[in-house]
């Protein structure tokens, strides 16, 4: 890799200084599991790279607030799938950050950086969507929240501006009994890069929304406008048609090494019709429960 | 002889030094003042080089020095195993995608990289590569290989190196109540060895020392001396224990250019590949086969027509010899009155194949067992019972010139009875088995040297590789029961040619059988001397004594062959020298060259289950069972067939090469080439032994390693088919391409 400065700061604020003086020279180190990557294979070659790792801000912390769980910007996946509130409370957060990279990726790589990245695969993305999730940016005006359906722009992109990062993610806890779950498809069982990531959500009122990534430019947050995707009284094989207009979105790659369009189009349909049958079966579990 | 070690399972040699990371791999090796070598490639197939321009990355700080053809001599110096057409380096035109064409020469692995980045190449892409087996065989086709290369070959001017004919009885005049024909194909795979290749050289003064990660150190020493016009003596190759081979590391690549380059700095250099670079460099060959064959209305094999296109890529490395042993047992393991047999090994611009595991076979058997399922299906006969009616038995000649050397009814039922054969099947579930087998070698040469020291201890000196198949266990297992030396007192001392004596080569699952007995014979050697210095020691004539489990049998007692050894050494001590060496000779009138030392005989049997909306395949069991002849070391045999059987499922699930149009490979590396990782194994997993203890080597042994991934494809996809009802003919059987076909047959009916 390239020679480059290296900065340790200490706080947020010397953080967004440097961020604010170097802008696209400088890139954040916090897990370093795509960073490290890129710069070996000098896909970046920053002038400046920023560790974000002894900034006691963004320390990995999950902290109950009222009505949400903020998780700080250095919280790594395992710490996240082994938090026994995330578990109780965002099944489906827990069942993509497992699946993110292997066992030792997961113990490095944080979830604001996953999502920060801008991969349109990103195991986290969906569940993020299906959970109303909202990222805290700090930045040289100082703090703002963004929805994270207005977070995530396109391959690479993200809603940050010059001088700007994440210091933590905030998840709604659901105010009322909900039923959620991620699905991914890859290409084997062990670690893999997924060709469709994919979150289904549902209310006991029949709101149902579906969030799914790695089949465009970035993943998307659909909700169901047919009433009845949400209908547990309704057999999933009658709800062939309002599924499949859930994915008018999906403009899948041609390119693609990993998986063909028609495949992955074909495989929408599967694992948005097996996420909602375990996401409503979930909600049933809560409901009586 | 009782044996004590032989049939257990010791602690393996060098096995603590792998697990803790204190083995020294190659790369470990550090040499002091040594420069770090970068190769230039190219983001093309096939290109005419105009010029190179290594003024901006010479002037770099830390790059010493940036090599080109223009730097070797003329005519390029090239290598090869069978045919002298590898240059040291590109030529005036890459052939394959990664071909390098310069070398940067640097005082730190960074400089080098960053010199390699600076290095200018003026090319221009050339058009008509040959990228698959219809491009190549096209009457208007580019020739791959320059025809002045080819000697009085009769196919000089095409792109097909040889065309191998074998068969016997006339498959014309057979009469057959069924006759089936189909095509199949298999992908370009890669060794994928967690280590890979790496080479450093230094120059002696009056001669060269090489390091390479080479399974077969003393073939690179030959080659080297002769490039380098040195003696053998003048050229040592230290060749420390790889991290794994599987073949792709029998045969020298760029051995010769790190020595050019050392000797052009006098300074040692040292070349370590990445893995994504050797994705580039090595490989299994693809092949198309078609194969057609008759059957009598009972099942019975009338006759079999196989013919095989090899696409071995731009150099022919080992490649051509694949072709032909593999071709010569294309016909597997039947009882068949007349078979005709055509294997092409056929060049292209793409990344050289050599040897791997199976050397040939699993292309082969991938078509000719699934043809046999689909016979069966025809003639509404059980799987099972059509290759047990046609398999033929103990002792029967099945090839001209070659019988079967093992029991393999009784390694079919077996592997039958583990898989449940017959059993009823949960929905969506389907089984399928499969017969493999492999020629092991057919010449060889192994020289062992034992020296058994003044305390009791021994060295044994064996020219092997041990690249984890544990040659080192197995040889002190064999020294430790022929002297009486418990295991852990034994050193195995392998990979420096000026140390350990000549071994013509470790592949073809050979070295427990060769260089095994030669380790055996001198032990044996060692037994004679002690005998002889006992008989005189006490008195008795030496045909009086009998040695028997590492002691010598006196008519009156017996005595410990090390208790012996030490008085009748006292007082000056000293030690014991035997040496042991075992030939296998060349048979001209053999169309091998000889006759096989034994055959690797396997049955693959697989239960799986498959996902009808995603196409995924579950691995329910999946059951290997070889015939060994006698386990040696359960422990490692069993290991041997388990890794095996797993790199099998690769290729079977999903390993495969993905080109562009333009020769490129686009999943180079770990990320978009997969191969199977622990949670992608058989839910339960089992490897058998058949131990009749037939085989040629010590004690009876066969040789094992390569057997359970022969025909791991056609068991499983047989499995598939059952499980789904569609034929599919392409591997691997990736989840899109096991759902393409549901929805084809769908489409169809």
């Amino acid at each position: 890799m390239n020679p480059f400065q290296y900065a340790r700061p200490a706080t947020v604020a010397e953080a967004v200084a440097l961020l604010e003086e170097h802008g696209p020279d400088a890139r954040l180190l916090a897990g370093g599991t795509d960073l490290v990557i890129e710069l070996r294979n000098h896909w970046v070659e920053p002038k400046l790279v920023i560790d974000l790792k002894h900034i006691p801000e963004l320390a990995p912390a999950i902290t109950q607030r009222k009505g949400f769980l903020s998780i700080s910007a250095g919280t790594v996946m395992t710490d996240i799938a082994e938090d026994e509130r995330v578990q109780h409370h965002l099944p489906a957060l827990v069942e993509a950050a497992v699946v993110v990279g292997s066992v030792q990726i997961r113990a490095r790589a944080t979830m604001a950086g996953n999502i920060c990245n801008g991969s349109p695969a990103a195991d986290t993305a969906p569940p993020l969507l299906v959970y109303d999730a909202v990222v805290v940016v700090a930045g040289p005006a100082g703090t703002r929240r963004v929805a994270v359906n207005d977070f995530i722009v396109g391959p690479g992109k993200t809603d940050l501006q010059r001088g700007e990062l994440v210091t933590a993610i905030e998840l709604p806890i659901p105010d009322r009994p909900y039923g959620a779950a991620y699905t991914r498809l890859t290409r084997r069982r062990g670690t893999d890069l997924a060709s469709i990531t994919l979150c289904a959500g549902v209310d006991a009122a029949g709101a149902a929304r579906i969030a799914f990534g790695s089949v465009g430019p970035r993943a998307f947050l659909v909700e169901d406008e047919s009433g009845l995707l949400g209908d547990p009284g309704i057999r999933i094989e009658d709800k062939v048609e309002p599924l499949d207009k859930m994915f008018e979105l999906a403009s899948p790659s041609l390119k693609s090494l990993r998986a063909s369009p028609d495949y992955r189009l074909a495989m929408l349909r599967v694992l948005g019709a097996r996420a909602l049958e375990t996401a409503l079966g979930r909600l049933t579990k809560e409901l009586v429960g | 002889m009782s044996a004590q070690s032989v049939g257990s399972s010791p602690r393996r040699g060098g096995g603590y030094g792998r697990v803790t990371g204190h083995q020294e791999y190659l790369a470990d090796i550090k040499l002091p003042d040594m420069l770090h070598v970068k190769l230039v490639t190219l983001d093309v197939a096939r290109a005419r080089i105009n010029s190179i321009d290594v003024s901006e990355a010479e002037s770099l700080p830390g790059v010493a020095f940036v090599m080109t053809a223009a730097d070797l001599p003329d005519p390029m110096p090239r290598f090869g195993p069978q045919f002298q057409d590898r240059p040291v380096i590109a030529d005036g035109e890459t052939k394959y995608h990664g071909e390098p064409v310069a070398a940067v020469a640097a005082e730190t692995k960074d400089a080098a990289e960053e010199g390699a980045r600076r290095v200018k190449v003026d090319y221009e892409k050339l058009e008509g590569g040959i990228f698959n087996v219809t491009d190549a065989l096209a009457p208007d086709a580019v020739l791959v290989q320059d025809p002045s290369l080819r000697g009085d070959s009769p196919f000089a001017q095409t792109n097909v190196i040889d065309e191998k004919r074998f068969g016997w009885g006339d498959i014309e005049a057979q009469e057959s109540d069924l006759v089936v024909e189909d095509n199949f194909q298999f992908p370009m795979v890669t060794h994928f060895a967690i280590e890979p290749h790496g080479f450093m050289a230094a120059p002696t003064g009056d001669g060269i020392e090489i390091w390479s990660t080479i399974q077969h150190p003393y073939l690179l020493q030959k080659i080297m001396a002769k490039m380098l016009q040195l003696p053998l003596s003048k050229v040592r190759v230290h060749a420390p224990d790889p991290g794994g081979g599987f073949g792709g590391k029998q045969i020298p690549k760029f051995e010769p250019l790190v020595a050019f380059m050392a000797l052009r700095a006098g300074r040692p250099v040292r070349l370590v590949l990445t893995l994504d670079e050797t994705f580039q460099q090595v490989r299994r060959s693809s092949a198309e086969i078609r194969i057609r064959a008759g059957f009598t209305s009972e099942g019975a094999l009338t006759f079999m027509d196989v013919e095989t296109n090899f696409l071995v890529g731009a150099y022919v490395d080992i490649a051509d010899r694949v072709v032909s042993k593999s071709s010569y047992a294309a016909a597997g393991p039947y009882r068949i009155p007349a078979v005709k047999i055509i294997g092409r090994t056929i060049v292209s611009h793409t990344t050289p194949s050599t040897a791997f595991r199976g050397f040939g076979i699993p292309q082969i058997g991938w078509a000719r067992e699934s043809l046999i399922d689909e016979a069966a299906l025809q003639l509404g006969m059980d799987r099972l019972e059509i290759r047990l009616l046609n398999l033929a038995r103990y002792k029967e000649a099945f090839i001209p010139m070659e019988e079967a050397d093992g029991d393999w009814e009784q390694t079919v039922r077996t592997a039958a009875k583990r898989i449940g054969w017959g059993d009823p099947l949960p929905p969506n579930r389907g089984r399928g088995i499969a017969v493999g087998l492999k020629s092991g070698p057919t010449t060889g040469l192994s020289y062992s040297t034992v020296r058994l020291l003044y305390d009791g201890s021994a060295m044994v000196y064996a020219g092997t590789s041990d690249m984890g198949q544990g040659a080192r266990t197995i040889f002190a297992q064999i020294a430790s029961d022929e002297l009486g030396v418990p295991v852990e007192q034994i050193s195995v001392v392998m990979g420096d040619t000026a140390v350990v004596p000549y071994d013509q080569q470790t592949s073809a699952s050979r070295s427990s059988v060769l260089m095994g007995t030669a380790v055996q014979r001198a032990c044996f050697d060692i037994q004679g001397k002690v005998r002889a210095m006992a008989a005189e020691l006490y008195g008795v004539d030496e045909a009086a004594i009998k040695i028997d489990s590492g002691n010598l049998l006196l008519p009156d007692r017996d005595v410990a062959i090390v208790d012996a050894m030490q008085q009748a050494l006292a007082p000056l001590g000293g030690e014991v020298i035997g040496n042991g060496e075992m030939r296998k000779q060349k048979d001209p009138n053999h169309p091998l060259g000889g006759t096989a030392a034994f055959f690797e005989f396997n049955c693959t049997a697989s239960e799986v289950e498959v996902d009808m909306e995603t196409g995924h395949v579950t691995l329910v069991k999946h059951v290997t069972v070889g015939d060994v002849g006698r386990s040696l070391n359960p422990q490692q045999v069993t290991a041997q067939d388990d890794g095996a059987a797993i790199q099998g499922l690769g290729h079977t699930l999903m390993e495969h090469y993905i080109f562009d149009d333009e020769g490129r490979i686009r999943n180079i590396g770990a990320i978009d080439y997969r191969i199977l990782t622990s949670m992608d194994l058989p839910l339960e997993m089992h490897s058998e032994s058949i131990e009749n203890a037939d085989g040629p080597g010590p004690y009876g042994i066969k040789g094992v390693s390569e057997g359970s991934l022969l025909v791991t494809a056609p068991a499983v996809a047989a499995a598939v088919r059952e499980a789904t009802g569609v034929l599919i003919r392409d591997l691997p059987l990736t989840p899109q391409r096991v759902w393409e076909a549901l929805q084809e047959a769908k489409d169809g009916s």
